[in-house]
């Protein structure tokens, strides 16, 4: 893929990103480590054990891949694979069945020893309008990745 | 704190900010990159390694608790790791907290390949009391 070159803004939109959450998505999630034992993300006796819930939860780290996922897009691999961050707050939980939307809008740039920093605010939402999710992230963008007028 | 089954009862108030853990290897295979990608339907995910949880890993291998909730995760990416590679994980308490009454434990790890080539950096906090779950949100 060849060097994407553009400038950032403040109030610029991140192309909004959605998931569909299953149960089968979880277990994969959860077993690529090579765990494969009942938790409260797998099994629905061990979530009314631990959490006290009637069903299965999504990780929160989904979530956090989500938003990597989402910001990768926007920046780039080359760029956020490198220099990417994603600080998020778990705020409801996210079930099997639900839609969620993670959107994003950059929150402020700032001049860096090697590059710009470009700052984002994070949301995600369910199908149902809730909030389960708010959190920042951020990329260094490489001056080469920078057109000539933002140096 | 009292040993259960070659694990410590966690102690909070004894528990202490700068613990390291013993460092933890495994091998990344392409079977486990494979599987991430599709269980977050991403076919370019590039940090499989967030589904190892390797921050609190050495935390559940030492101690006992009531379980846990993921109440904020901030993730580094500095290199995505390659299949066939042997990861090291250092993993250390970061710091802990009573919010509203709860207790909170964060837990930071990095994680370096066998080239010496840094992956990522992870900072959980965890509430201690998973049963809030339930109670605050229900069946």
């Amino acid at each position: 893929m060849g060097r994407v070159i553009r400038n950032y803004e403040e109030g610029d939109e991140i192309t909004p990103l959605v998931k569909e959450m299953t149960q089968e998505a979880i277990n994969l999630f959860e077993g690529s480590s090579g765990h494969s034992g009942p938790s409260q993300f797998t099994d629905e006796e061990a979530a009314k054990e631990v959490l006290g819930t009637e069903g299965t939860v999504a990780s929160g780290r989904m979530s956090l891949t989500f938003a990597i996922e989402m910001l990768r897009r926007h920046f780039g691999p080359e760029v956020f694979n490198h220099t990417g961050t994603v600080d998020l707050r778990f705020l409801r939980p996210v079930r099997p069945g639900d839609t969620i939307t993670f959107t994003g809008k950059v929150s402020g740039t700032s001049k860096e020893a090697n590059g710009a920093k470009v700052s984002v605010d994070i949301e995600v939402t369910n199908q149902k309008g809730n909030t389960t999710g708010v959190g920042q992230g951020s990329a260094i963008v490489p001056n080469a990745f920078l057109p000539p007028e933002d140096l | 704190m009292a040993e259960v089954e070659n694990k410590v009862e966690l102690d909070w108030d004894a528990l202490e900010v700068g613990e390291t853990f013993e460092k933890f290897e495994y091998l990344l295979t392409q079977e486990m990159i494979d599987t991430y990608r599709k269980g977050v339907m991403d076919t370019e995910a590039s940090f499989p390694t967030i589904a190892h949880k390797v921050d609190v890993r050495q935390y559940n291998d030492k101690y006992t608790d009531s379980g846990s909730v993921n109440a904020r995760c901030a993730f580094h990416c500095y290199n995505p790791p390659r299949a066939g590679k042997k990861l090291t994980v250092t993993a250390w308490i970061a710091d802990k907290y009573l919010r509203r009454g709860k207790n909170y434990i964060v837990t930071e790890a990095v994680s370096v390949d066998e080239d010496g080539k840094l992956i990522d950096r992870v900072i959980t906090h965890e509430l201690k009391q998973p049963s809030e779950v339930g109670k605050k949100w229900g069946g």
